[in-house]
């Protein structure tokens, strides 16, 4: 960015005349990407600790927090327009599909979150009002005025309902879909700003998935309809649980479910290791069977998206990224875990990748080498029995994934349909390798996979046996209000 | 507004547009620019103040500092205020910039900085300074023969009027477009601004009409010196830039020069660019946006500019 770096005069020389004669160097990125680069295989560390509560950080920030607070629609569009709320999303999938994201990236990222205050009361109200015809006291029997959390481009308050339940009500920032919306038809500049994010990444794939994601981000709908989908396939089950959306009070700025109590992944930690390897086998099934047999994919396996509560049960939040995935798209994914790990057929877990895209056909490579460089993804669950998936087992996964320097890698990509189940990879192991999670993984995959279908495999596995037979068996499609896959 | 000291003849300085060390020395020391600018600019907006300073935090100007379209603003005055003979003869005899042009664009920016947001106190350290510096730059210009002096109230007042201009010019173009009576009120307020750095407060234009009539005044004097062609020819096409970074510095440089005034651009032998569509005025918006996060990001600017905000937010009428 040493454009930037130049600009600054412009900004620094405002009242100046000093001019250079001189010509600059050749200004390039290149070098720096490689040494940041380089500096980013040191290992990558998931932003477990990034707090998302306002309330986090103390009296005095939740001071300024209020005193900063966004009063008007152009505070707001101050603080999150002109490509800024778009920068911080492709920060927020960055971190997940590339461990290339340089420190510098990472930092202005960060730092441009930081500066996101939340809505005064008024504001935040206003939009309620705009949103359910009628100002948050009479729309709710109870309603608490101060933010409880930060969502991507709302924030979360807490309400009781007219009839007595207990809410989280995520309120967008007023005037911020629009804003987006035109950041988004900035092709060229999201290429450039994705190029210097995600280097090793294939550039369109990427931007297409996050045209896509933030557009649906943008209305609240669209959430609403994936986290009623997967309440419903997941109504009564033993430890998964996703709060009701009330429809109601549900709208385009607007997303009102039942609250939740359960703690938080950092207070998890301090949990006994039993408790947490329940929290981590909730999580893979949750994960694996959304992926097989709802089709859906939750992309944002951030560890503030969870809530837990002993025995294993874990309340799952925030379903704005949520991936649907056509029968097609999934069929690939099936057929390469099948191959590897159940048939042990190289050729056919080679023919397989081929088929998803992941592989270019034809490479001049010996399969054994693309099974070597790809089965370290398969690890956990290549055979039975009880296996640790550890921080540093985490890590591996990620920097194979962006080894570069492989003769492999030259030949993979990812298609476009699949950049959001990097974070399965990505995010998912980075939170099972944090929890030190031990579990038979294999045989709890062999439960959830299509192909198999295994016996139960564990006591949370015998529950969701049992949860399965008392329900009539129906796939996604039978729910009215499905979304649709793409 | 030079502030350098020894005086060194200007073809002494003179070098190869191909001289590869001095490249690689100006790019080496550009790439500290946005980092010291930043920092500048944090150190100086005040912790806690004895005063609002000559400004305060209901001002227009405090609304303007922290504007998209600043870049815009800087690159803009930079392109006016080259066109001054004398001005620009100053800068290219005696400023710092040969030798540590980082240096030289953040002691600006620290002074900007200071006048705008520390206490009068301050302020008024930070420009009896710059006065002091000014008095030992004094010269004749080779292309008009004229001899100059940058504490003439003249040169001082030109490069105060154009920033002031440019601010208001690039603000209606990509940023916060004033209304009349604000753009009035800015002027008026950065009177002040002018006065610090010496020059007399009844010679200050204090309303856009009188910027105007000033501005006009001055115009005659005007010529695009060889020196100021090739500097912006420099500024506005820097070249080697990659790929990514030239594009975004297209939409800073389109801006700038939309925004100038169609004489300054005849000078300069630019053509008359077509209308901004409100399509290319967003592109460049979007453009400016990804600038200011980088310079957010810089180590203390987040927090200088919250400090700003919630003086300016007190003082917001309910």
């Amino acid at each position: 960015m040493k454009l930037i770096r130049l600009l600054g005069a412009a900004m620094a020389g405002a009242a100046t005349l000093v001019l250079p004669r001189r010509r600059p160097g050749r200004l390039r990125l290149d070098r720096g990407r490689a040494a940041l680069r380089l500096a980013a295989r040191g290992g990558v560390r998931y932003a477990a600790s990034t707090p998302r509560l306002f309330t986090a950080a103390g009296e005095q920030r939740q001071q300024l927090r209020e005193d900063l607070a966004l009063q008007t629609a152009e505070d707001v569009a101050g603080t999150l327009g002109a490509m800024k709320g778009v920068m911080m999303k492709i920060g927020q999938m960055a971190s997940y599909v590339d461990d290339g994201l340089s420190p510098a990236v990472r930092h202005t990222l960060a730092r441009l979150q930081d500066s996101v205050p939340p809505m005064s009361p008024r504001l935040a109200a206003a939009v309620v009002e705009e949103e359910l015809g009628a100002p948050p006291e009479r729309a709710f029997a109870r309603w608490d005025p101060r933010p409880i959390a930060a969502a991507s481009i709302g924030q979360v308050h807490r309400a009781v309902t007219l009839d007595g339940r207990a809410v989280a009500v995520k309120v967008q920032y007023p005037g911020i879909a629009e804003t987006i919306a035109a950041d988004l038809r900035n092709v060229a500049l999201l290429r450039r700003l994705l190029r210097i994010a995600a280097p090793a990444q294939d550039v369109d794939a990427l931007l297409s998935e996050l045209r896509d994601r933030v557009g649906e981000e943008l209305d609240y709908r669209r959430e609403a309809a994936s986290q009623r989908l997967l309440a419903a396939c997941y109504d009564g089950h033993p430890t998964i649980h996703i709060p009701q959306v009330i429809g109601e009070l549900s709208t385009r700025r607007v997303l009102t479910s039942e609250l939740s109590g359960g703690v938080r992944f950092a207070e998890l930690a301090s949990w006994p290791q039993h408790e947490r390897d329940l929290a981590a086998e909730t999580i893979y099934r949750f994960v694996f069977r959304s992926l097989y047999e709802v089709r859906a994919f939750n992309g944002d396996p951030h560890p503030g998206n969870y809530l837990f509560h002993r025995g294993g049960r874990v309340t799952f939040l925030d379903f704005g990224l949520v991936k649907h995935f056509t029968p097609a798209e999934l069929q690939p994914l099936m057929d390469m875990a099948r191959t590897i790990c159940v048939e042990h057929d190289p050729e056919a877990f080679r023919a397989s990748l081929e088929d998803a895209g992941f592989l270019r056909p034809g490479a001049p490579l010996a399969t054994q080498e693309v099974v070597e460089h790809l089965a370290v993804f398969y690890d956990t669950i290549r055979e039975p029995g009880p296996l640790t998936i550890t921080s540093d087992y985490a890590s591996a996964v990620v920097r194979r994934f962006f080894d570069l320097r492989c003769p492999v890698a030259g030949y993979i990509s990812v298609p476009r349909s699949y950049v959001i189940l990097q974070r399965i990879n990505l995010g998912l192991f980075a939170i099972l390798g944090e929890l030190s999670a031990t579990a038979d993984w294999r045989a709890i995959s062999e439960e959830i996979w299509p192909f198999v279908r295994g016996p139960a495999a564990t006591p949370m596995g015998e529950a969701e046996a049992a949860w399965r037979a008392r329900r009539p068996a129906r796939g996604r499609d039978t729910w009215p209000w499905a979304p649709t896959a793409g | 507004m030079t502030e350098s000291g020894a005086a060194v003849p200007a073809h002494k300085e003179l070098v190869s547009l191909t001289d590869t060390t001095v490249t690689t020395h100006l790019y080496t020391s550009a790439t500290g620019l946005i980092e010291r600018s930043a920092a500048a600019f944090a150190a100086g907006v005040p912790e806690g103040a004895d005063d609002d300073g000559f400004f305060g935090p209901a001002s227009v100007t405090w609304r303007m500092s922290a504007d998209l379209a600043a870049p815009v603003a800087g690159l803009r005055s930079l392109l006016v205020q080259a066109l001054h003979p004398l001005a620009m003869a100053g800068v290219d005899q005696h400023s710092g910039w040969r030798r540590d042009p980082v240096g030289r664009l953040a002691a600006t920016m620290a002074y900007l900085t200071t006048i705008t947001f520390a206490d009068r106190t301050a302020a008024l350290r930070a420009a009896a300074r710059v006065r002091r510096i000014h008095d030992h730059v004094r010269g004749t210009d080779t292309v008009t023969g004229r001899s100059y002096a940058a504490g003439d109230p003249a040169l001082l007042l030109w490069v105060h009027g154009m920033l002031v201009d440019s601010v208001l010019a690039a603000g209606s173009l990509v940023g916060t477009a004033l209304s009349a009576a604000d753009s009035n009120r800015y002027v008026a307020e950065m009177v002040t601004a002018a006065e610090l750095t010496g020059v007399p407060r009844p010679l200050v234009p204090s309303s856009v009409p009188e910027l105007d009539l000033y501005i006009a005044s001055v115009r005659p004097t005007l010529r695009c010196t060889p020196a100021a062609a090739e500097s912006m020819t420099y500024l506005l096409d820097p070249p080697g830039l990659d790929e990514d970074t030239a594009e975004i510095w297209r939409d800073v440089r389109d801006a700038a020069i939309a925004a100038l005034p169609r004489w300054a651009r005849h000078m300069y032998g630019y053509g008359t660019p077509p209308a901004l569509t409100p399509g290319r005025r967003t592109e460049i918006r979007q453009s400016l946006g990804v600038l200011d996060a980088i310079f957010l990001s810089q180590p203390d600017v987040l927090e200088a500019r919250q400090r700003i905000t919630v003086r300016m937010r007190a003082a917001r009428p309910a």
